[in-house]
């Protein structure tokens, strides 16, 4: 990195820390601490909800989502508008009317102090975890590519923001999130100009375009359909998208404290309301433009030689091996590829004729042969590290191929995006253990005061929580998929409870408890023993729930009145 | 009693923001449906 990048580095960060403390001024108290004192408008809840969803992870993995795999990444989004508006019909209404801290509260008020406790020990847990390897999955980049340690740049990415988030709560968040999406915006729609403008002269968008839609790289739209009729395991297509996205983002957006934490910080109902519908307005085309600049990043290294595997530390640890040769063979092999597919490609945009197109398709193949028997070879020797390289497309490209200047503004981005959303985590992790256990279990009578003091402490506790799991996380191929995969396994079962507590008002605590517990077990054993796709999860979880405390509850109903 | 009913932006009622939602994730999916026949 340049002088410029880290100028440009430098100052946006601390900028951002220096407005958070700015910021910070609010009651000293649990209502001013967590929520804001419910006093933001609609679009500081908007900015505050996309925030706190689109970590660095979003932006590191999703552009490199779109390389490897094409653009269908972005129908997992797709049942998130349903969820908003379902969540503005049922479940905003009810968490402001009880003017509660957390969503779990209310579980309390509807069934009884268990089910509230396991549920907020669910979201702790996989909160907690996911927030661990959100500080890890822009760390382990950003040390990869440019060298850094990676203990300073998890204590760095998970560390500084705690400054701002223990000092001021709720309302530092919300404002410094803000700024951090404005500059992320920025950087990111000046590295989609970038890529277009860094293709050869004569080459356009629309042929950028033309290029990765004949490689496969535009398959927004797919329906999960083979030969042997619907696939289960296929990750992401139309339906999944609608139907275990919408679930999905139910839970998230309803029972997970790190949204409804944002939304309560709302001035009133109408606000809520609003800022969630305007989520489901621009989410969606939001995340196809970061995908579209992942297709656009894949046509780039059609004219441009292309490393075989972007996580150079990988190839650099198996090259000292007995592989070595062989992983330099095939880079040879590669390179050549590249050469004659340039060549292809170039006379194929200017006649436009299906042989060319043919033979680049062909090429093409060959290499994508040569770059999955180079990841077999990388993965046959047991080395530690990330063994994808999908996380490490884009920023490779960044750093490879952006001028001095946008690389500090794109490297500013990475830790702006990831501070966002794991000092909401923190916040929210933080307002689930004094509420739903300190204040429940621990010391129940507490001072304005001493609830304030308290809050922060355990904001500061998380913190370091998840810079000890950033510094032991490993291995979990993409990072964007580990934290959805995280959190599918435990958001089904919760967001069954929360139906339950919504819709079926015969069904009591001990049953929903019962069936919560069973479900969750049987939850881990089906994601562990079957190759199911992990969206599908959440829908099995929530009606599992559904189901089985229905006839719990059926069961205990009938012991009853065989008693009396 | 509430004295002071929610005021709704833009619109009547919350239900015409739900079809807007809807309404415009439907037009999203059309788009993009051509968007991948358009350059497969």
């Amino acid at each position: 990195m340049s002088s410029l990048d880290w100028t440009i580095l430098i100052f946006a960060l601390t900028s951002i820390i220096l407005y958070g403390l700015y910021k910070s001024r609010t009651s000293k108290n649990l209502d001013g601490y967590f929520l804001s004192n419910r006093s933001m408008p609609w679009y500081l809840v908007l900015l505050s909800i996309m925030g706190t969803q689109a970590s660095a992870i979003t932006f590191l993995s999703a552009p490199g989502q779109a390389y490897t795999d094409g653009m269908r990444f972005v129908q997992y989004y797709f049942g998130l508008p349903l969820a908003m508006v379902l969540l503005c019909i049922s479940f905003v209404p009810i968490f402001h009317k009880l003017k509660v801290y957390t969503a779990y509260e209310y579980l309390e008020n509807r069934f009884d102090t268990k089910t509230r406790t396991f549920t907020s020990f669910l979201f702790l847990l996989q909160r907690g975890l996911s927030t661990g390897i959100s500080v890890y999955a822009p760390a382990i980049i950003l040390s990869s590519l440019l060298g850094w340690n990676i203990y300073w740049t998890n204590l760095f990415m998970g560390g500084l923001l705690i400054i701002y988030t223990v000092t001021g709560g709720a309302r530092a968040v919300a404002y410094t999130q803000q700024l951090q999406l404005v500059i992320i915006f920025a950087g990111m729609f000046m590295a989609a100009y970038m890529v277009v403008h860094l293709l050869p002269e004569g080459i356009g968008f629309v042929d950028a375009l033309k290029v990765s839609g004949k490689l496969g790289k535009l398959n927004v739209i797919t329906t999960g359909v083979n030969e042997n009729g619907f696939d289960w395991t296929d990750r992401y297509n139309i339906w999944s998208g609608i139907i275990g996205g919408f679930f999905l983002a139910l839970s998230y957006f309803g029972t997970d404290q790190s949204q409804v934490g944002r939304y309560l910080t709302a001035k009133d109902l109408t606000e809520s309301r609003l800022g969630l519908l305007m989520n489901g307005l621009v989410k969606v085309p939001m995340q196809f433009l970061i995908l579209l600049i992942g297709a656009l990043v894949f046509t780039f290294y059609q004219f441009n030689q292309a490393p075989v595997f972007f996580n150079q530390v990988q190839v650099n640890k198996v090259a000292k091996s007995s592989y070595g040769d062989s992983l330099k063979l095939m880079e040879q092999q590669y390179a050549q590829l590249s050469e004659q597919k340039k060549s292809v490609l170039t006379h194929w945009l200017k006649d436009n004729s299906e042989a060319s197109e043919q033979q680049f398709k062909s090429l093409h193949k060959q290499s994508e042969t040569i770059r999955d028997d180079f990841r077999k070879v990388l993965n046959k020797q047991n080395v530690s590290g990330d063994r994808s390289d999908a996380n490490y497309i884009f920023l490779r490209f960044v750093v490879d191929h952006l001028p001095h200047g946008m690389v500090g503004l794109l490297i500013a981005v990475i830790f702006l995006a990831s501070w966002g959303s794991i000092a909401a985590a923190l916040n929210s992790l933080a307002s689930c253990t004094v509420v739903d256990i300190h204040k429940k279990f621990i010391k129940k009578n507490c001072t304005e005061k001493q609830d304030y003091s308290t809050s922060r402490w355990y904001t500061f506790a998380w913190g370091i929580f998840s810079i000890i799991v950033a510094m032991f996380a490993t291995n979990m191929g993409s990072l964007i998929e580990a934290v959805n995969v995280l959190g599918s396994l435990f958001y089904g079962v919760i967001l069954g409870v929360f139906l339950v507590a919504f819709y079926l008002k015969n069904i009591k605590g001990d049953a929903v408890f019962a069936s919560a517990v069973i479900v969750e077990i049987g939850i881990i054993i089906l994601f562990w023993k079957s190759s199911i796709g992990f969206l599908w999860l959440n829908l099995v979880g929530a009606l599992g729930v559904i189901v089985l405390a229905w006839l719990i509850q059926l069961i205990i109903g009938q012991k009853v009145k065989r008693a009396n | 009693m509430n004295n002071n009913p929610e005021k709704i932006p833009v619109f009547k009622s919350w239900t015409h923001w739900y079809v807007l939602v809807i309404a415009f994730l439907i037009i999203l999916i059309l788009l993009f449906n051509s968007f991948t026949g358009f350059f497969a």
